[in-house]
């Protein structure tokens, strides 16, 4: 396989840091970007950019970066996103702001700023979407929303930009990172809140960041060159599932 | 009334969703002839509601050519079938004899094939007349995401939707609309039995307290009626419904709109 030229946006921890690292592996270059500080622990081969992808701005700033240091971007993956934890009664303006700047805006800044070149000379761009932009997850209301944006966008990019360019997006269910053990933790009875959503699960076991990076891997590979405009669910079989499971009263 | 002058066969029409199917349809002026293998069908009592009982197992070749030929020499034309008729084996695969198998598929999509297959006719020369036919088809929310020990089930409502579709692309330019609509949870002899059934979880424990607990799973915090289903089948075998076919009808309550419910 041919050395990729990788952006991965939001790579200092959780699901984009496990990309990073898997993209590295695979000895591709790999750019990454977050809001503060490059992380102590982020591997020196990976090359950090302080940026916040809702602004337009440094995301073409972030193209230039990979562009100048490595040589033309072949693989983009938008995986920064942030969420808030309310319905739409109790969502203010500032919540709107923050969860369609990130997650809507900053998939789309990136994309159209990496399309300036993708699109005459080809190139490769995964989201991350989630099974929430498909199905509800209760008080998560804009974040729902912004995910089923981020799924919507992606066709219209296969569909737009192919066949230089092909566009997919990931759908990861639960996957076990910072952001999921503090819902845990806040449970009234975190032993068997965990017990119960294991319960959920097909496979067994909740996701981890490897288990996206995998499939970020797949859809960077030769492998999926067939592949376009499609939105792929690793969830480890729970949204196969009736959410109503007798069997579990 | 929306259905005045129509003519409608309901298969299942004695059991638990189609009887009200076919009460609602008598109520909208429809002439209703309710097929089922008995005259008291799933609910074991009936009350004479006006519609006419067709004697019929919807798996049965001869029995349905019969019931169609009834209507074709009563009426010469069917403005709307329902295929309504269902069986439910509460199993895994494993667990599920090939017998079993066989006949979940010989009433769940044999029995959708074999009726509109002998309708089709019926519905041709009713959509003659200017207003579109209606076939409405049986598939349920278990086509889509799977209740456990349901297999054999869950894949024959998987096979109605595709079959759904595919007979609104042959049968629409005939001026025949073909839906299907997708139950979750609604409180019929099948739901019932399914709470008490082997390994459904009712073993054990408090009947009322799992119903409850399956109510608190919906956003709406109940599961369905019959009359809940009645609604949007009479209102997809109206003429209001004209432009609409080809498409899987879910209907449960929120149910499958939402992820997996976590006790946190």
């Amino acid at each position: 396989m041919e050395k990729q030229t990788a952006i991965v946006t939001g790579g200092s921890r959780g699901i984009g840091r496990a990309i990073v690292d898997r993209l590295l592996a695979d000895g591709h270059n790999v750019v990454t970007c977050g809001r503060g500080e490059r992380p102590k622990d982020l591997p020196e081969a990976a090359v950090w950019v302080q940026a916040d992808v809702s602004k337009t701005d440094d995301a073409a700033a972030l193209i230039k970066t990979a562009n100048t240091t490595f040589g033309q971007i072949t693989l983009l993956v938008n995986n920064a996103g942030v969420q808030v934890e309310k319905t739409v009664a109790d969502s203010d303006d500032d919540d709107w702001d923050l969860v369609m700047n990130v997650n809507c805006k900053g998939v789309f800044n990136m994309c159209r700023a990496a399309l300036v070149d993708m699109a005459e000379q080809g190139g490769n761009i995964i989201n991350i979407g989630s099974i929430s932009g498909v199905v509800a997850d209760p008080s998560m209301a804009l974040y729902n929303a912004s995910k089923a944006f981020v799924h919507g966008l992606t066709r219209s990019i296969a569909v737009d930009h192919g066949p230089k360019v092909r566009c997919n997006a990931i759908r990861p269910g639960w996957i076990m990172t910072e952001m999921a053990e503090d819902g845990f933790a806040l449970a009234r009875d975190p032993e068997q809140a965990m017990a119960d959503a294991l319960a959920r699960h097909p496979v067994g076991r909740f996701g981890e960041p490897k288990d996206i990076a995998n499939m970020v891997a797949w859809l960077a590979s030769d492998q999926s060159t067939y592949v376009s405009g499609e939105c792929f669910t690793v969830d480890g079989g729970m949204t196969a599932a009736s959410p109503l499971n007798p069997g579990l009263f | 009334m929306k259905l005045e002058g129509k003519i409608a066969l309901v298969t299942g029409g004695r059991g638990g969703i189609g009887r009200a199917i076919v009460a609602r349809f008598l109520r909208e002026g429809a002439t209703v002839y309710a097929a089922d293998l008995s005259p008291e069908g799933s609910l074991a009592q009936h009350d004479a509601d006006g519609s006419r009982f067709v004697e019929m197992d919807v798996a049965d070749e001869g029995a349905v050519q019969a019931a169609m030929s009834q209507v074709q020499a009563e009426f010469g034309k069917l403005d709307i079938l329902v295929n309504a008729a269902g069986i439910e084996i509460e199993k895994t695969i494993e667990e599920t004899s090939l017998e079993e198998w066989n006949r979940s598929f010989a009433v769940n999509c044999t029995g959708t094939f074999l009726t509109s297959k002998y309708a089709l006719p019926l519905m041709r020369a009713a959509a003659k007349s200017g207003t579109s036919a209606s076939l409405i088809n049986f598939g349920s929310y278990d086509g889509f995401i799977a209740d456990p020990g349901l297999a054999a089930y869950c894949a024959t409502k998987g096979a109605v939707h595709a079959l759904t579709r595919a007979m609104a692309c042959d049968h629409g330019p005939e001026g025949i609309r073909v839906n299907a609509i997708c139950p979750g949870y609604i409180d019929t002899p099948m739901l019932q039995s399914f709470f008490t059934g082997d390994g459904s979880g009712g073993e054990g424990g408090n009947i009322d307290t799992l119903q409850q607990a399956v109510r608190d799973v919906h956003p709406m915090r109940t599961y369905g009626t019959p009359e809940d289903i009645a609604n949007l089948v009479n209102w997809l075998a109206s003429d209001e419904a004209r432009y609409a076919s080809g498409q899987l009808w879910v209907l449960d309550g929120g149910l499958s709109a939402q992820v997996q419910q976590m006790k946190l």
